[in-house]
């Protein structure tokens, strides 16, 4: 399925620049723990440019907080998290923010746009961020996500499933080479989780971009390229 | 229900324990400042009044003279008239009494008829020391000192008073003592006081009991009394110890009551971020079910209980403060309106109803925006963490019509002798003031077009929209610094402009090297003064260059208000001599039979002496006729001084006493040697008091700064309560970024980045609330300096700016306010942040 937006995208995605490594997320033996409770351990796992991968686990076996150390916003107590090649543990807290800014598209369960904001100007945030600003680019966005006529209204006159979808939208304007999305279905009817997983779906497939998709969905997770289970003892393929 | 209030409301307080209890020290605070003002000046004043009353008794009304006293010869008239069941004749002498260590004790000896006085004012009956005769009252010589006399002077029963009359010690014998309290005060036989004090056929008044069903109008319009004397009610002496520190206790009291306000404030900035904090809460209880008005009455019902707890607190803290200032200031206030005089503490059960009413209105007035916020929340919304949009643009014109309101009260003349209309003006202007700004910000913000803000940064853009989004939420926030700020700007404005008005002013009232006088006050001045010849003997002493001699006295102009100065002095310049307000009219405008003379600018606020205007002054037993040449600023009497030429007034009087000397040394002289001999020229050199110019102008400073010092007080606290208003308000508002501050992390902001977004927009906010705030206070502070002085004082003043101060206080107000901002951004910028965006409402 070809989406309009393609073409309009910015010339050289984070996800089509050209890289030495064809992973875009490997995650070695890593290991958190919250003073005497583990959170996770020994975890690993790589996940190569233009796969969507589902990782599924049991509620409090680690899921967020991993999704939060592979984004850098959490350190692991020990393994390694590289980005792109990037080793996020050589990289400060700026450093790591600047690589999110880049590289990272994240989508919530709870949708989080800003209710002070258009959605227009929800979705145009992260190119604000890169100073790269493109009108157009965020209203073909905004179309292909369904929302087209839509970018001046503010977060509180849209439905759930809108929200989501501004905050799809929001994750891959600027072309990440990673999406992390977590629980992206969570509060949504099945209808519009099976929509907003074709969006999710079809960038991975036009960008080039990795998707890991957190979820508790069997259903969501059979759309995925490959299925992955986070245990006790580290991750599994489901 | 009341379950579930009680229940949240102790976890509430539990959970921000140092929260509320500055809301409630806040409150605490204004009430028991305002408490303490009052009850100090009402126990002041009953004992004061209750000292009048003694001393007076209990009459149906009071003959009264000029100070120099009316012929007795209407004594005998009225002691004989059918009407009349007792009348008693009294001698006021105010003298000074020397103290047993040599030093000078300004004290009233009241010569009294005592077999007349007994029934009429008991309280003064003398009481005979141990071996004294029963009838020694009737002795010329013996002196009954009360126990505010006895403890200053500390001389014993049976010992040597000694009473000043001119320039020498008379000697009386201590012959027992009088019960009547209050101010020092000494009874002895009229007829001995008479003789010693120069009086011989003169009384000061004449207290009247009538006979039963007397009309005292009709019975007055029949008597034809000389036109030195005038009839006055019993009350009239209490009225005017109460007219006589009406205007500074009531100006306090609303100094006070400003403590309470800017205390509301912070009540509100608290309540505030406690809805903003429970917003989830309170949208969880409105889908389960609770009404948007059980919300604004459960935020409302919160900052009624803090406002009371606040209010018995701070009762309880006034009583113990006035109970303290009248052990330690003994009533006086720094006024200087109750000397002498150390009462002990009434508590009224209205004045505490009264000030604890008003605590907990102030608290429930704090709470009331919360509170609305509280009920205008949308459940659904909120629960969604979307918020409730910020409406529609907020009318100005109930901004503007309390501007107009506050402008046009500034206009309004005094009511009942204070400026009550100016402070209604000064609160409508900061009300107003306050109630503009949303519509200002929301002005402001709406210059930013659609296009302009399509090609904002990230940063701007989160800024301006955050702005447009909680317009009323950021305008609270800046409503505190507004009113914290512009009641700090318009007291130091006031102050300065006032204490820079005083000294000039005494630049041009003290021009020589060295003062001396021969008494305190313009009472005590009328026995205690100086030969004629002194002037001329004190220029022949060794260092004198040269003497101006003049002398003073109080005129009673009216019943009920406190006495008039009357100065005389020579006067060949009168331009260069007083600081006259504008260019005096020629001496050609006094007709025959007036006299010119200046006033102050009391006389015109209260006795319409306008420049030109001609008015009668009791002098010598007759009304005489004087017209206005010239009107001088004095910030000294406030209730009016006459400077009249000394050849005048020895003309019309025949009194060349005097009491007061400038003195101008040769160059190089010794002020210590030419005061030792100016005092050789006297019998005892304490009758003779020193100052020079520099110790004048510091201890009138120093009176100065201990009477406002209250306000740099208020001050302090107006400003303390803004600066925790805005840490308030900026954390309410932080924490309910900290999603937004979550979600901008994950979208690659860095900490640093994020607090100097929010330190910025606070920044910009506590900005323009520093420039409202600066306006607004410039012109509460031209309200206080060109109404409300003038009103309650009756002297005006030159607004001086200050700007210096003004800059160091909206610089504080800046940097406190953005720091606080950027230190709560820190904290919610944090890992809780990033755990926030897992919230799910």
């Amino acid at each position: 399925m070809r989406r309009p937006y393609v073409d309009a995208r910015m010339s050289t995605p984070a996800s089509r620049r050209p890289y030495a490594d064809p992973s875009m997320l490997t995650v070695t033996s890593l290991s958190k723990r919250f003073g005497d409770s583990p959170v996770f351990h020994d975890v690993s796992l790589n996940l190569p440019r233009g796969q969507f991968v589902a990782l599924l686990g049991e509620s409090g076996v680690g899921k967020s907080t991993l999704l939060n150390c592979i984004a850098g916003l959490d350190r692991a107590d020990t393994g390694s998290v590289h980005i792109a090649g990037t080793d996020l543990s050589t990289l400060n807290d700026d450093g790591c923010a600047r690589l999110r800014r880049e590289q990272l598209g994240f989508v919530f369960q709870a949708f989080h746009v800003l209710p002070h904001l258009t959605v227009a100007e929800n979705v145009s945030l992260p190119l604000r961020l890169l100073r790269r600003h493109d009108e157009k680019r965020v209203a073909t966005l905004l179309a292909a996500v369904g929302l087209q006529g839509l970018g001046e209204r503010l977060p509180a006159q849209l439905s759930g499933g809108q929200l989501q979808r501004v905050a799809i939208a929001r994750a891959v304007v600027h072309g990440p080479g990673l999406i992390l999305a977590d629980e992206p279905t969570g509060n949504l009817d099945p209808g519009t989780a099976r929509l907003v997983l074709d969006v999710l779906r079809a960038e991975v497939q036009d960008t080039g971009a990795a998707c890991l998709l957190v979820t508790h969905s069997e259903a969501a997770a059979a759309r995925a390229d490959r299925v992955l289970r986070l245990t006790a003892t580290g991750i599994v393929t489901a | 229900m009341r379950g579930l209030f009680t229940l949240l409301l102790q976890r509430e307080w539990r959970h921000h324990p140092w929260r509320h209890g500055v809301a409630l020290l806040a409150v605490a605070l204004g009430v028991a400042l305002a408490f303490s003002v009052h009850l100090i000046n009402q126990s002041a004043l009953a004992e004061f009044s209750a000292a009048v009353r003694n001393a007076n008794g209990e009459p149906d009304l009071t003959l009264r003279g000029a100070r120099e006293g009316f012929d007795e010869a209407v004594f005998d008239r009225i002691a004989t008239d059918p009407g009349v069941a007792l009348a008693s004749p009294v001698l006021e002498v105010d003298t000074y009494g020397q103290a047993a260590d040599g030093k000078r004790v300004a004290l009233r000896v009241l010569g009294l008829d005592l077999l007349r006085a007994a029934p009429m004012a008991p309280a003064l009956m003398p009481k005979p020391a141990a071996g004294e005769d029963r009838l020694v009252f009737l002795d010329p010589g013996a002196a009954f000192p009360n126990p505010g006399a006895s403890s200053l002077l500390g001389v014993a029963e049976g010992g040597t008073l000694k009473l000043q009359a001119g320039s020498a010690w008379l000697p009386f014998r201590m012959a027992g003592s009088t019960a009547a309290g209050g101010t020092p005060l000494v009874v002895m036989d009229i007829a001995g006081a008479q003789q010693a004090f120069g009086k011989l056929g003169r009384l000061s008044r004449i207290d009247v009991r009538l006979q039963p069903g007397v009309q005292r109008a009709a019975w007055l319009a029949a008597l034809a009394l000389p036109a030195d004397v005038a009839a006055t009610a019993a009350d009239d002496a209490e009225q005017r110890v109460s007219n006589l520190s009406r205007a500074y206790r009531v100006n306090l009291t609303v100094l006070a009551l400003v403590a309470l306000f800017v205390g509301a404030f912070l009540v509100f900035s608290v309540v505030s971020l406690g809805v903003a904090q429970r917003t989830p809460a309170f949208a969880l209880l409105g889908v389960l079910g609770l009404t948007a008005r059980q919300r604004q009455l459960w935020v409302l019902g919160e900052c009624a209980l803090l406002g009371a707890a606040g209010s018995v607190l701070g009762l309880l803290a006034g009583a113990g403060m006035a109970a303290a200032a009248l052990r330690l200031l003994a009533g006086d206030l720094g006024g200087g309106y109750f000397p002498g005089i150390v009462p002990p503490l009434q508590v009224g059960a209205v004045g505490t109803l009264v000030f604890g009413l008003l605590g907990t209105a102030s608290a429930v007035l704090g709470g009331w925006w919360p509170a609305r916020q509280a009920a205008a929340m949308s459940p659904a919304l909120a629960l969604k963490g979307l918020g409730t949009p910020g409406g529609s643009a907020p009318p100005a014109w109930p901004g503007l019509a309390l501007l107009a309101v506050g402008t046009a009260a500034a206009f309004v003349p005094p009511l009942f002798g204070l400026p009550l209309a100016a402070y209604v003006g000064v609160a409508a202007l900061l009300l107003g003031g306050v109630a503009l700004v949303p519509a200002v910000v929301h002005g402001l913000l709406s210059t930013v077009s659609a296009a302009q803000r399509a090609r904002l940064g990230a940063l701007p853009l989160l800024a301006l929209q955050r702005a447009r989004f909680q317009r009323r939420t950021a305008t609270a926030a800046v409503a505190g610094v507004v009113a914290s700020l512009a009641l700090s700007v318009a007291l130091t404005v006031m102050v300065a402009s006032f204490r820079e008005g005083v000294t000039q002013w005494l630049s041009s009232v003290l021009p020589a090297d060295l003062y001396a006088r021969s008494a305190a006050s313009g009472s005590t001045a009328e026995q205690a003064w100086l030969p004629p010849d002194f002037a001329a003997r004190a220029a022949a002493v060794p260092g004198v260059a040269r003497v101006l001699a003049s002398r003073t006295r109080t005129l009673q102009l009216a019943p009920d208000r406190p006495g008039v100065s009357l100065i005389s002095r020579a006067l060949p310049a009168p331009q260069d001599a007083l600081p006259l307000l504008q260019a005096p009219l020629p001496a050609s405008v006094v007709r025959a039979g007036e006299v010119g003379v200046f006033v102050s600018e009391a006389m015109v606020s209260l006795y319409g002496a306008e420049l030109g205007s001609r008015l009668t002054l009791p002098l010598a037993g007759v009304q005489v006729a004087v017209r206005v040449r010239g009107v001088w600023r004095d910030y000294a009497r406030q209730f009016g001084a006459v400077v009249m030429d000394e050849a005048d007034y020895r003309r019309l009087t025949g009194d060349e006493r005097l009491n007061d000397l400038a003195l101008w040394l040769t160059p190089g002289a010794s002020a210590a040697e030419a005061q030792d001999g100016l005092r050789a020229l006297l019998p005892d050199p304490q009758m003779l008091e020193f100052a020079s110019a520099g110790e004048l102008r510091q201890l009138s400073l120093r009176i100065f700064d201990r009477s406002f010092a209250v306000t740099y007080y208020l001050q302090a606290v107006a400003i303390a309560i803004g600066l925790i208003g805005i840490a308030a308000s900026l954390s309410a508002q932080v924490l309910a970024r900290r999603k937004e501050f979550g979600l901008l992390a994950h979208l690659g902001l860095t900490r640093r980045q994020v607090v100097a977004v929010v330190a910025g927009e606070a920044g910009a906010w506590v900005a323009a609330g520093t420039l409202v705030g600066l306006v607004l206070g410039v012109a509460v502070s031209m309200v206080l300096v060109f109404v409300v002085n003038p009103q309650s004082f009756h002297w005006t003043m030159d607004l001086v700016m200050p700007w210096g101060r003004l800059a160091a206080l909206a610089g504080a107000v800046l940097v406190a306010g953005t720091t606080t901002a950027a230190f709560s951004a820190r904290r919610a910028a944090g890992r809780a942040a990033v755990l926030s965006v897992k919230e799910d409402w």
